[in-house]
């Protein structure tokens, strides 16, 4: 069984349940595989071929879940785009990867026809393609749609879609993901939430955000519908917990940081007539406090801490039970899921035992075929630069980093490409970025050197960081000093700054 | 210029200043960096999710509107004179 395969099936079973509601439409089954197929014609008039990348340069669409359900029948991968990162980001991730077209919106073509004028544009917007949505009718009675044109041989081992996270070099890293890799821990997830044709997902996360493979595709290897939470709505935590209620959302899948929301400004704990029953959050540790407090208020929902880096999907899950009182820590990560053997290991190579802490290593159908345009991973178990704990139980409990990897509201950032953008700057002689404080509250700080002397104003800075990085990696704060500190071997000595920063930034203070 | 749209200007510098020093105070930890009406705050990071969830709870309690889902997104977060804008319409909207 492929991606594609799922909503095919499901249109099989179920024509007339409903898939996907998105801000935009809803579509059963029928309609979804319908418009694939339509789409994925119009797709392959413009010359999309097996093997082919299509950016989808999208706000969370019904419509945008029918064209990556097009890409994946004509045998091309998908790559989903951040909606809201400056045009000159998109445009290095074009060229990265080497992308044939891109579908987005009218006003975005003409961005974009500006830095890449070779790339070429379908717009979803445009009354053609609209058109092949307006008339998808009732699905009862009809007949399957026609699969000749999009029905490109392909094997487990495809690419199936390419997801880019933050690269310490400064450029975007692509994640490439194949069939095998998204089947095996889709197919373990809706068994371990015993998902069925009855229940209703909600996709929070956007789709160039891993997250939101489990959304999609749970819902359609059971048959069941995925709820779309429009963009404007993430802000506003009381309407998301109105939208789980309304939506009858009964899996939610979400970072901490916004259950965390809901709770504080939503009313989550008190909302009445939910029919929620699974909660699993992911990318961030979640405060003890907060989830014994949700534990608390909802003994019946099940919990689930699920844990990965995008190169390996889900690897691990914990299924939170009781939480004690005295427990101050996050809950562990867990064990090893979806068909993976994860280890620890400590610098010489050694295997962790019970009690130890080393670098988590992960083998098995999870592991991402490689980054795009670097050697494969193959068999080589993926080094995850996460630091754990082998506890008594058997469960691996998250500690830190062995890098300057940092965790900003679930996005995923790497200190380095922030530098390296920052290090472009005219006016930047040296930098070094820094988090300060934590959780949702986690602020990146630019400790800076200016090569003229005077200071650098924050708003250079951000417009900076925002022509080139994705928007959650914009820094906060400027800090500018005569030199940055330097370890006995010449390194930047972060643990330094990061004790200077952590009371100055917030007050505004001048350290040169 | 009518009288209208000369009152609705007056308002929405008004509205505009509120928001500017709400950010400075409560975004940019009392920093004054020099914020335009049309400073791109979305774009240029000075806004991200955790700050306009406080901002349109800032917006319900000082202006005395409620935000629509609909009306949440990037164009009316874009800049202050977008969000002023925003603001002025809900408050036309309220009932009276």
């Amino acid at each position: 069984m492929l991606l594609r395969d799922l909503v095919i099936e499901s249109a099989r079973r179920t024509p007339d349940a409903i898939a996907v509601c998105g801000p935009d439409t809803t579509l059963s089954y029928a309609q979804l595989d319908t418009l694939a197929e339509r789409f994925g014609a119009a797709l392959a008039a413009r010359g999309v071929e097996a093997g082919d990348r299509v950016g989808l340069w999208l706000e969370k669409s019904a419509r945008g879940v029918a064209m990556m359900q097009a890409c994946l029948r004509l045998g091309a991968a998908y790559v989903p785009l951040d909606p809201q990162s400056a045009a000159a980001r998109v445009a290095t991730i074009i060229e990265d990867c080497e992308i044939a077209v891109v579908v987005t919106t009218s006003s975005r073509t003409r961005i974009l026809a500006e830095r890449t004028p070779t790339v070429s544009c379908v717009c979803i917007d445009d009354r053609s393609l609209l058109a092949l949505g307006s008339a998808l009718g009732s699905a009862l009675g009809s007949a399957p749609p026609a699969r000749s044109l999009c029905r490109a041989e392909r094997a487990e081992d495809d690419l199936a879609y390419i997801l880019y996270t933050s690269g310490s070099t400064g450029r975007p890293k692509g994640v490439c993901i194949s069939e095998r890799n998204a089947m095996s821990f889709v197919g373990w997830a809706a068994r371990a939430l015993e998902a069925s044709a009855s229940d209703r997902l909600a996709n929070h996360a956007p789709f160039h955000f891993d997250l939101s493979v489990l959304d999609l595709y749970v819902a359609f290897a059971v048959g069941a519908s995925v709820s779309l939470v429009p963009e404007g709505m993430s802000y506003m935590p009381s309407n998301l917990v109105d939208f789980i209620r309304n939506e009858k959302i009964t899996i939610w899948y979400s970072v901490p940081s916004a259950l965390i929301m809901m709770m504080e400004s939503g009313g989550l704990l008190d909302a009445r007539e939910l029919a929620l029953r699974a909660v699993l959050f992911a990318g961030e540790p979640f405060p003890i406090e907060f989830l014994r407090r949700l534990r608390c208020s909802r003994p019946s929902l099940r919990l689930f801490n699920l844990y990965g880096p995008t190169e390996t999907n889900v690897c691990t899950y914990f299924e939170v039970h009781e939480i004690s009182e005295d427990r101050a820590r996050p809950v562990p990560i867990g064990k090893a899921c979806s068909g993976d053997e994860v280890w620890a290991v400590q610098p010489d190579g050694r295997r962790c035992s019970t009690g130890e802490q080393g670098e988590l290593m992960v083998a098995g159908p999870t592991v991402m075929l490689g980054y795009w345009g670097q050697p494969p991973q193959g068999a080589r178990p993926y080094a995850t630069g996460d630091i754990v704990r082998l506890e008594p139980d058997g469960n691996y409990l998250y500690v830190g980093r062995t890098d300057h990897m940092v965790k900003i509201r679930g996005h995923r950032v790497e200190l380095g490409e922030i530098e390296a953008r920052l290090q472009q700057h005219e006016e930047v002689r040296e930098v070094a970025v820094v988090p300060c404080g934590a959780g949702m509250r986690t602020r990146l700080v630019a400790v800076l050197v200016s090569g003229s002397g005077e200071p650098i104003p924050l708003l250079s800075i951000k417009r900076h960081c925002a022509e080139g990085l994705a928007r959650y990696m914009i820094v906060d704060d400027v800090v500018h000093v005569d030199a940055l500190p330097r370890t006995g071997n010449g390194k930047v000595d972060r643990i330094a700054l990061a004790r200077e920063i952590d009371g100055t930034a917030s007050r505004g203070v001048d350290l040169s | 210029m009518t009288p209208e749209r000369e009152e609705r200007s007056v308002q929405q510098q008004q509205v505009i200043e509120i928001l500017r020093e709400y950010i400075a105070r409560e975004v940019l930890d009392g920093k004054d960096i020099g914020l335009e009406a049309s400073t791109p705050l979305l774009e240029w990071g000075v806004l991200n999710s955790f700050e306009i969830t406080r901002l349109i709870s800032f917006m319900t309690g000082r202006f005395g509107v409620t935000v629509p889902s609909n009306k949440a997104v990037g164009t009316h977060f874009q800049d202050l004179r977008s969000l002023s804008s925003l603001i002025i319409d809900l408050t036309q909207q309220r009932p009276r």
